[in-house]
């Protein structure tokens, strides 16, 4: 994994000096959780009207597995995503990922961190619109200066299914193929975790099955952390694990859930929409919300 | 709606900032360049109605186009107003004796003397003239009144205007000098007087008419006639009189002038008009290069505001949406918007006035400053300021209406959209641009190739019969407006070719941020293309003259480098005229080898017509001491000392003369005939004798009959008589004559030197037969040192030997070249201050351009950031875009400006243009300073940019 030239060291030894690159490299004896939150608390607006969006929430995501968070509308399951990811900074609490603290960083810190930890694959306007397919997912190479692996960048597009399409611009491109080019881009780096968010969302059921399938297979063949987001039970099932949120706590964490089993507990609890992941989360936000 | 609508506006404030300064900007180039066009009106209305006071002038009947006679006509207002025949100066008598007038006479005005101060150093001011005025109590100056002291009599003394002696630091009874012509003479200060207008720095010092007279008559050809006779009338007991006044006044005169006299009697309120209007035309080539830069700004301005008001636009959407589904119309929504619009427009030119009115105050306080005191009003008129808003309110709605369209006809859903809505294609308004600009740049080739080929193009007689008839000028004006408009209309389809061609370099030096940078431009071109017109236009006019200033001074160089062989040029700053006895002292200087002195000869006639150019007289080594010959055709040289005429090559051409011509001089001069003054003086002094004689023998009755009181009464009569008669104004008597002077002289060589190219020279010789002493006049002297001599020795002698002469100034080789320069580095100053204006302005564009480009791009710069993007590379991808849009409208600037500089500098060649330089420094300056402007304007649009939390730019809601 990686080449090891000399200017390679040289980069990796400057991010070292920089703080960031602290832990070790993913290797045999690595930490088995590669992100991790500790006693989270994220509130919005002030006293009068205080909102909690993750109300003390203690978890652990484990390396080279696929994590879906489910929940309703307000569940605080994007907020939990967020502030995982560095996007958002929480009320009080920690968040770790591979080992650093990621609710401590500065700006240049975070900067660094999206480039050299975190991948991102949101809902979507996924890609800058001026550049091709092939930029876009050596965009963060790029922006970061490292040298690009062909080899490797190669063999993501293969899985993407994308060789004809690279030189094409993201509105010549299908919402599925975009959301595939998205996805490579996510791998392109080979980020420690990936965080999508609502990956599928806006995707025909189709598209939305070759992109879990392509999640799917980075986390078999790669060895790739992904944490997922999403509404759809029918994304949810092609998750090592899954974690339901509600009111801002987690209250079930599944283990290799099947489809059915997912959909039970949302039976059992509220109509988790069933329709089959398309605008499966309108309805959804329109239920959470006349519940509220 | 339109509650709605100011409710907006008032939240909006804050944004509207930029276009609000914009509007301001603009409208104020405007009312300033209208209000400094009035207020210069006013103060030479002013100035006329205090300078050229009388109710009633004389002058001449037959306009005549005779301006270059030299006479140094310069009437009392300090405008030469010779487009009338001259009148006899002895026409004052008659008019005297038409009842109503107060005792008239000629008001002799001096131009071209020197003011010194107690301290020895002339009072300078800024180009202004110093003009001594001939006033006494018999004849004063209506429009002064003194403050302190008295008239001036004699030439010991004068009397100063206030402002002279403010600047001077001189009173009543003090001691100063002031250089005539013939030199500098010891005075004391007789008195101060002050006028009801300010004399826009013009020195001003009261003469004893007599001496008024005399100077006056040395720098005349004929002092027998004068241009015009001013008439005070007594009406209103020494006030101005009425119209009606002036008028009837004006009738009686004219009965009483006589009809050979061929001159006539208007009105003063006339004369004053006609003079004031042809002084303001003259000035009013200041008014159209403000506007121009008006135009720019407001042009940058209502583009400003569309974006603007498109960034606005796109973030009421959800709000207009709701207006729009609780049934209110799209003409509403379409008000709402207006309505903004109006009052952003009205706030920026209510500004815009105020600002514009400030500019004009700020130039009078500057100009006062540097000792041009103004006292016209500053204050833009009702119908400027009404101009000004309605031109701002314009500007804006025009702005404002295609984003409010947008706003009442967009589908509400495709507005929340984040996408931005693909352009129209460019390809079109591209082509329309490139044939305007090919057509404007085959007229400018057309003219250059006249230029070069001299006048014959094609040698096809049709098309050289169309270049003859066109000109220069015309298909200069047309290609530069179908240029500039071409290459604005062209610029959009640039943009991408441009992007790609400048983004090259950031590209490879930063490798995303410079190719997202050039990518970014393409997206909007017609807004990027816009905000770089308005450096286009700045850097045109600018980089255009800058390669003019830059040849004009190359050219100087050039002549005084290979040409000039005089190691020193004298020249006089007063009127030009070099005094005989600075003449003297300077050729009694040791180490001088030879002296030239080059005598304007004026009016001479060369076949009985006038020629376009001066001829003057100087000695045989002008060609070999002064400025080598460049030769068309013969020997200069040996024609100047056989006493043929030296022609320059556009005089030649212009009258069709060659080598060998003969050619007919004639000069009329006016001379004092001796004779018969001496016999009009004998005459007087006859009559004296005669009525005393009678007198006394009068007397001598009264005495024999005892009549004691008669007797008295006689003697005091022969004695007033007398003393009359011995203090006669002796020239009274002068009485001229005029002589013709004819001669047959061959053309001896025709020369191209760029200096004597519209001269014709003479020998001394020719000169001193064509010529008097009072009409030929040294205008210059060049002075070649003595082999070994010391230079720098020699020059101090020099200036020692005519520092006593104050206006004399001696100029070594250097100093000659920088005189030229010095006067294009003022042109250059102005061209800077224009430059920094547009820079400002289109800083501005950019600013606001990259402001509504980010607020477009947040969820796009949102994931930049996630993905990893630093703060530090969003920056620099917003500067290099800047820094793109302004090297772009710099460069086009740069090539339609020196294209242009190049093309006028061909055409007019010989007039001082004969080298090209173009000012590479300079346009390296430029197109550095540009990188500087785009990267300071991307400063606040990122900053905007990166204050937005990466998740509300990614967050799906």
């Amino acid at each position: 994994m990686g080449r090891h030239s000399a200017k390679g060291v040289r980069e990796a030894k400057a991010r070292d000096d920089r703080g960031i690159r602290g832990a070790d490299d993913r290797g045999a004896d690595a930490d088995p959780v590669v992100a991790r939150a500790v006693d989270l608390v994220r509130t919005y607006g002030d006293a009068d009207s205080l909102v909690t969006a993750l109300d003390h929430v203690n978890v652990e995501f484990r390396r080279g597995q696929m994590t879906a968070i489910m929940g309703p509308s307000g569940s605080g399951k994007s907020t939990l995503m967020h502030c995982m990811a560095g996007l958002d900074a929480p009320t009080s609490g920690r968040v770790f990922v591979e080992g650093l603290e990621v609710s401590a960083m500065s700006q240049r810190q975070l900067t660094d961190l999206r480039r050299t930890r975190i991948g991102f694959i949101f809902q979507s306007f996924n890609l800058v619109p001026t550049l091709s397919a092939e930029e876009n997912i050596l965009l963060p190479l790029e922006i970061d200066g490292r040298p690009i692996d062909r080899a490797w960048f190669r063999r993501i597009v293969r899985v993407v299914g994308l060789e004809r399409r690279l030189s094409h611009r993201p509105s010549q491109l299908s919402g599925g193929q975009q959301q595939r080019v998205a996805c490579a881009r996510a791998m392109m780096a080979r980020p420690s975790v990936i965080f999508a968010d609502e990956p599928t969302g806006n995707l025909d059921s189709r598209s939305g099955r070759e992109v879990l399938g392509f999640l799917r297979q980075c986390v078999r063949d790669y060895g790739q952390s992904i944490v997922m987001v999403t509404h759809d039970p029918r994304a949810a099932s092609y998750a090592d694990r899954v974690l339901v949120l509600a009111d801002g706590r987690i209250t079930r964490d599944l283990d290799h859930p099947s489809y059915e089993e997912i959909l039970d507990v949302f039976a059992g609890d509220e109509d988790p929409g069933t329709d089959d992941g398309h605008g499966a989360d309108d309805a959804h936000g329109t239920d959470a919300e006349a519940r509220a | 709606m339109i509650r709605i609508g100011l409710r907006d506006a008032r939240a909006h404030l804050g944004r509207f900032a930029m276009s609000i300064v914009a509007i301001a900007l603009g409208v104020a180039f405007v009312v300033g360049s209208f209000g400094f066009r009035a207020m210069m009106n006013d103060q030479v209305a002013q100035m006329m109605a205090t300078n050229a006071d009388h109710d009633v002038y004389v002058r001449g009947t037959d306009r005549t186009d005779d301006g270059d006679d030299g006479s140094a006509a310069v009437s009392a207002s300090g405008v030469s107003s010779s487009k009338y025949n001259p009148v006899a100066t002895d026409l004052t008598g008659t008019i005297d004796a038409v009842p109503g007038t107060e005792p008239v006479a000629v008001t002799y005005a001096v131009s071209g003397l020197v003011l010194v101060d107690g301290a020895g150093d002339p009072v300078s001011t800024m180009g202004s003239p110093t003009l001594g005025i001939g006033m006494s109590a018999e004849h004063p100056w209506r429009a002064a009144t003194f403050t302190a002291g008295t008239y001036p009599s004699g030439d010991g003394e004068v009397a100063l205007h206030e402002f002279a002696a403010r600047r001077a630091g001189l009173t009543v009874g003090d001691t100063a000098k002031v250089v005539y012509d013939d030199g500098p003479r010891d005075v004391t200060v007789s008195g101060v007087f002050a006028t009801s207008s300010a004399q826009a720095g013009a020195i001003i010092l009261g003469l004893d008419p007599a001496t008024a007279k005399h100077y006056s008559d040395l720098k005349t050809s004929d002092p027998t006639t004068t241009d015009a006779i001013g008439v005070y009338g007594d009406a209103n007991g020494g006030a101005p009189l009425t119209d009606a006044q002036q008028r009837s006044l004006a009738d009686a005169v004219n009965a009483a002038l006589p009809a050979d006299a061929h001159a006539h009697a208007v009105t003063g309120d006339e004369y004053r008009a006609e003079a004031t209007s042809s002084t303001q035309d003259a000035l009013g080539f200041v008014q159209p290069l403000i506007l121009i830069f008006a135009a720019i700004a407001l042009f940058v301005g209502s583009f400003i505001i569309a974006n603007t008001f498109s960034m606005i636009v796109r973030e009421s959407m959800r709000g207009y949406a709701l207006l729009r589904s609780i049934g209110a119309s799209p003409m509403q929504v379409f008000a709402t918007v207006i309505v903004q619009a109006l009052v952003l427009g009205a706030i920026g030119s209510a500004l815009g006035i105020g600002l514009g009115w400030g500019m004009t105050e700020l130039i009078a306080a500057g100009l006062a400053r540097m000792g041009t005191p103004l006292s016209g009003s500053a204050a833009p008129s009702a119908t400027d300021a009404l101009t000004g808003l309605a031109v701002g309110l314009m500007v804006t709605l025009v702005g404002a209406a295609m984003p409010a369209r947008h706003a009442a006809y967009a589908p509400p859903i495709q507005a929340m959209n984040e996408t931005v809505n693909p352009e129209r294609p460019v390809a079109r308004r591209g082509a329309a641009g490139a044939a305007l600009c090919v057509l404007g740049a085959a007229a400018w080739l057309w003219i250059w190739r006249i230029a070069a080929m001299d006048g014959v193009p094609t040698g096809v007689p049709a098309l050289d019969g169309f270049a003859a008839w066109t000109g220069a000028g015309w298909p200069l004006g047309v290609g530069a407006a179908c240029l500039v408009v071409g290459v604005i209309v062209l610029g959009p389809a640039l943009v991408g070719p441009a992007g790609t061609v400048l983004g090259w370099i950031p590209a490879h030096v930063f490798r995303v941020t410079g190719r997202l940078a050039a990518r970014n431009l393409a997206r909007a071109r017609r807004r990027s293309a816009n905000t770089a017109a308005a450096l286009f236009v700045g850097v045109a006019i600018v980089s255009c003259l800058g390669v003019i200033a830059s040849s004009a001074k190359a050219s100087v160089n050039g002549i005084v480098d290979t040409g000039l062989k005089a190691d020193f040029a004298v020249m006089s700053a007063s009127s030009g005229r070099i005094p005989q006895g600075a003449e003297d002292a300077i050729r009694a200087v040791d180490g001088i080898k030879s002296v030239s002195a080059n005598r304007f000869l004026f009016g001479a006639k060369f076949d009985g017509e006038r020629v376009r150019g001066m001829t003057f007289a100087a000695q045989d080594t002008l060609f070999t001491d002064v400025f080598a010959p460049e030769a068309e055709s013969g020997d200069a040289n040996a024609a100047l000392r056989g006493g043929q005429l030296v022609v320059g090559k556009d005089i030649a051409d212009d009258r069709g003369w060659k080598v060998g011509d003969t050619v007919d001089v004639s000069t009329e001069n006016t001379v004092v005939d001796e004779d018969a003054t001496r016999k009009a003086a004998q005459d007087y002094q006859d009559q004296v004798a005669a009525r005393i004689a009678q007198l006394q023998t009068e007397l001598a009755q009264q005495t024999a009959a005892r009549q004691v009181a008669a007797a008295q009464q006689t003697a005091a009569q022969i004695q007033q008589i007398g003393d009359e008669a011995r203090q006669v104004d002796q020239s009274r008597f002068v009485r001229t004559t005029t002589r013709r002077v004819s001669r047959q002289v061959t053309v001896g060589a025709i020369i191209d030197n760029s200096v004597y190219r519209t001269c014709i020279i003479v020998n001394d010789a020719l000169g001193d037969e064509l010529g008097t002493k009072e009409t030929m006049v040294t205008m210059a002297m060049y002075l070649a040192a003595e082999p070994g001599q010391d230079l720098a020795s020699l020059e101090t002698r020099l200036r020692e030997a005519v520092r006593p002469y104050y206006v004399v100034s001696v100029m070594n080789r250097d100093d000659y070249k920088s005189t030229m320069g010095s006067m294009v580095d003022q042109v250059l100053l102005i061209l800077y201050a224009l430059l920094a204006l547009s820079i400002v302005i289109a800083i501005f564009g950019i600013v606001n351009t990259l402001a509504l480009s980010v607020s477009e791009r947040t969820r796009e710069i949102g994931l930049l950031r996630a993905i990893g993007t630093s703060r530090g590379q969003v920056r620099g991808m917003l500067g290099i875009e800047a820094a793109i849009i302004a090297v772009f409208g710099t460069l086009l600037g740069l090539v339609v400006g020196v294209a242009a500089g190049v093309v006028i500098r061909a055409t007019y060649a010989a007039d001082g243009l004969e080298v090209l330089s173009i000012p590479w420094g300079q346009i390296g300056l430029f197109l550095a300073l540009s990188v500087l402007v785009g990267l300071v304007a991307s400063v606040s649009p990122a900053s905007h940019a990166l204050r937005q939390p990466v998740l509300d730019a990614v967050g799906d809601e």
